[in-house]
């Protein structure tokens, strides 16, 4: 990959930095990030010349690059977690600490030095932390701009600078200075992104200068291990290869020290995994924009394009983890599919997209006909409101897919279009037949959203039968059950 | 042992044959376009079965393990039904899909003028979409049929070795293996050919461009033609790697010709020889009732 892996220190607190650093060259990691501080590196050590000198050397032997990461929790503040932060009223301490970690940098070669902005002190309105946090960073470009040294500012969850934009807010407030960059953790991207990993990545672009890899779920702030949470690893992988990002990605776990050296495998592991999984998703995108290119200067090749993505992009599932047979989210070529689906929507007038979504289905095998549907579940995703015209070719076929006896099909037909605009009654009778087919309900969008009492009492009736044939009633229908407080608690 | 069945009307057939083809390593299968019994009458007819062939039937053997391609063609039957010829133009869209391997069935039934256009234009079909061919032999004057044959493929340009001549029989093997073609077999309870028959073939003609297929359909015919042929040539001194050569590899390297044989095994089947019940489904469809 044209990024170096590497892995956080602060996920190694139980391990010696030498040991830490030995362990992680061993697993195939070629970067570190080295947080400042207890237990690793202390910045104000009397001896840190002589320990920066003997660290390079190691990283030399080893092969590592190095980024500089300053979130150590008591260094400057024994009793309080990150203070002083550059957004109280004395922070002081803290820039001077950000001045030390560049001059660390500076002697070490690292690539940059990561650093945030704080949690706004109770009663500290965002105006104040705005007007507290600028002069301050300011300074600290202005002194690593002599040292030669790149900064990178990271948005943290609950913290004044909490997303990209923010980012891009004081650097543009400070007069887009060249040497500060953004640091990106793919997991705070599921907690705070508006545009998720892949939106807060192509957001940073060129200026993307360290990146933090993690999983974590929507909700918590707790970086966890790949494959715990929700985070999308190898679309970001992807992503950062689309970027022609050639900086340093390294895992952060700072939580996981107890576990260090078998995480350190296993992320590993899970990387080159997303990695090979990134190439599929790349070839995708690569066949999409040619695709493109290739229908508008001649209408006339979409069929045959459309018919052999399957050829070119594959037909492996697109959560293998998840769907192993991609009948509930489709495969990597369903997508493929859609997405170009959702990009003839950008220029094709609503009359010439409906009946090219016609042709497309009426004349395509089942492959393009899943195509299709997860094409109108895109379409429908982008805007919030269809053309009329639109809207008509996709309700008669989503029809003729409901009819359909193919699982794959069905599966297609109950995406974000038909959460959008099929009928209560054919919504009602598609969830059941989904149940009555054995194919999880988590096909469905907007589930929630749309069940009923009317639905609950149908599912209610079908388990019904099914006890009275003596037959097992699929674990979906509890779930059909609950949605209406009615039903709850029958048999 | 794998088999592939280079050619077999699934669409006639029940899942019991499908459990049976799976249970007997059956695990990849040609299905060629051909009449259905009842003749046609227009071209939506054909287009629903095209669609079929390529959507319901490919599911539907999915269901069970095993890999469904078809051939796409105007046979040439109902190519004398000026109501059909017309599904000719038809036919160019459904060459690109995934997992159509050859244009077919083409040929003879009666050698009528209307069988000689329809064959010549879908053999150029082949030669434009490089695809093989898959031509039937007639039933009755089959010397004659596959005489001609073998002019109109030579003539059209296309490289014999990406043409099957199927049906052949102990009386027309040797032209068609003169000719350079691939040389086709179908095992039938009675007519046709037989496992004893095809054995004695083989040896006289070894194993090179053969393919032996059971050609079943909703005639009496038996799925597992292809499987009793393979038994048949063990018992008879053929090595399991001949038996894989004349049913496997054979078919694979002819069909393979297309670029569009899919072979890695279908998601539930690789490690059980069961079908996997998360893979399934109910109702108006294949795999009724609970699976434990």
């Amino acid at each position: 990959m044209p990024f170096s892996l590497g892995y956080g220190t602060n996920g190694f607190a139980d391990h010696p930095l030498p040991v830490a650093l030995e362990l992680l060259a061993e697993q195939g990691y070629d970067a570190v990030a080295l947080t400042l501080g207890h237990p690793h590196l202390d910045p104000f050590a009397e001896d840190l010349d002589a320990q920066l000198r003997s660290l390079r050397g190691r990283l030399d032997e080893l092969g590592l690059r190095v980024v500089i990461e300053t979130g150590t929790r008591f260094l400057l503040d024994p009793r309080h977690k990150h203070r002083p932060a550059l957004v109280d009223a004395e922070a002081a301490a803290r820039v001077a600490f950000l001045r030390r970690a560049v001059d660390i940098a500076a002697a070490v070669q690292a690539e940059c030095v990561s650093f945030f902005s704080g949690v706004l002190p109770a009663d500290t309105t965002p105006e104040t932390g705005w007007q507290r946090l600028t002069p301050r960073v300011a300074d600290i470009v202005e002194y690593a701009r002599g040292k030669d040294v790149l900064l990178a500012v990271e948005p943290e969850p609950g913290m004044l600078v909490e997303t990209v934009s923010d980012v891009l807010r004081l650097r543009a407030e400070l007069g887009d200075p060249e040497n500060l960059r953004v640091t990106v953790d793919i997991g705070h991207c599921v907690v705070v992104e508006p545009g998720g990993v892949r939106g807060a990545l192509l957001q940073a672009g060129p200026l993307l200068a360290n990146v933090q890899l993690d999983d974590m779920r929507p909700h918590a702030h707790e970086h966890l291990p790949f494959g715990e949470g929700t985070v999308d690893l190898p679309l970001a992988l992807a992503t950062l290869a689309e970027l022609g990002y050639r900086g340093v990605a390294a895992v952060e776990l700072p939580r996981h020290s107890h576990d260090a050296p078998g995480l350190a495998v296993r992320s590993m592991e899970a990387l080159r995994a997303g990695w090979h999984q990134a190439g599929a998703i790349r070839e995708s995108a690569r066949w999409l924009q040619e695709s493109t290119t290739a229908i508008t200067t001649d209408p006339g090749s979409l069929a045959k394009i459309f018919a052999m993505a399957g050829r070119r992009v594959g037909r492996s599932p697109l959560r293998p983890d998840a769907d192993p047979t991609g009948v509930l989210f489709g495969t990597v070529s369903d997508h493929a599919r859609g997405a170009l689906i959702g990009r003839l929507g950008e220029f094709l007038s609503p009359d010439e997209l409906a009946e090219t979504l016609l042709a497309l289905y009426d004349g395509g095998d089942s492959a393009e006909r899943r195509g299709v549907l997860k094409g109108l579940g895109a379409l429908a995703t982008r805007s919030p409101k269809l053309p009329a015209a639109v809207v008509t070719a996709g309700l008669r076929l989503t029809a003729d897919a409901l009819r359909t006896s193919e699982n794959g099909i069905v599966a297609a037909a109950v995406g974000p279009f038909a959460a959008a605009y099929l009928d209560q009654h054919s919504w009602r009778h598609a969830v059941l037949k989904l149940v009555f087919m054995g194919i999880s309900l988590s096909a469905v969008a907007d589930l929630q959203e749309r069940a009923d009492d009317e639905l609950a009492r149908m599912a209610h009736d079908f388990a019904a039968e099914r006890s009275a044939a003596g037959r097992p009633v699929p674990e979906d229908v509890q779930l059909l059950l609950q949605s209406s407080s009615s039903y709850s608690t029958s048999s | 042992m794998r088999l592939f069945d280079p050619h077999i009307h699934m669409t006639s057939r029940t899942t019991n044959d499908y459990e049976a083809l799976y249970a007997n390593g059956v695990r990849a299968l040609v299905e060629p376009a051909f009449w259905m019994g009842q003749p046609r009458t227009n071209v939506g007819s054909f287009i629903d079965y095209f669609d079929s062939l390529l959507g319901w039937e490919r599911f539907r053997a999915a269901q069970f393990g095993i890999r469904h391609h078809a051939t796409i063609a105007l046979n040439p039957k109902e190519a004398n039904d000026p109501r059909c010829v017309p599904v000719l133009d038809e036919i160019p869209r459904y060459l690109v899909k995934e997992g159509v391997v050859a244009i077919g069935e083409i040929g003879y039934d009666s050698m009528t003028p209307a069988e000689d256009e329809a064959f010549s234009r879908q053999l150029q079909l082949a030669l434009e979409y490089s695809l093989p061919a898959m031509v039937h032999t007639p039933h009755r004057e089959k010397l004659a049929g596959t005489q001609r044959t073998l002019d109109v493929v030579r003539e059209s340009g296309v490289e014999p070795g990406m043409v099957v001549v199927d049906h052949l029989n102990e009386t027309n093997v040797g032209m068609v293996k003169d000719a350079g073609a691939w040389m086709g077999f179908s095992i039938y309870p009675d007519t046709k050919m037989d496992e004893q028959r095809m054995v004695a073939i083989l040896r006289e003609y070894g194993t090179e461009k053969v393919l032996v297929n059971s050609a079943a359909d909703w005639g009496r015919s038996d799925p597992l033609k292809t499987v009793s042929t393979a038994h048949a040539m063990l018992a008879a001194g053929f090595t399991a790697d001949d038996v894989d050569k004349v049913l496997w590899r054979n078919p694979v390297e002819f069909y393979g010709q297309s670029g569009q044989l899919i072979l890695d095994p279908i998601p539930g089947f690789d490690a059980a020889d069961l079908p996997d019940a998360a893979a399934g489904f109910e109702g108006n469809s294949v795999l009724r009732g609970a699976r434990v």
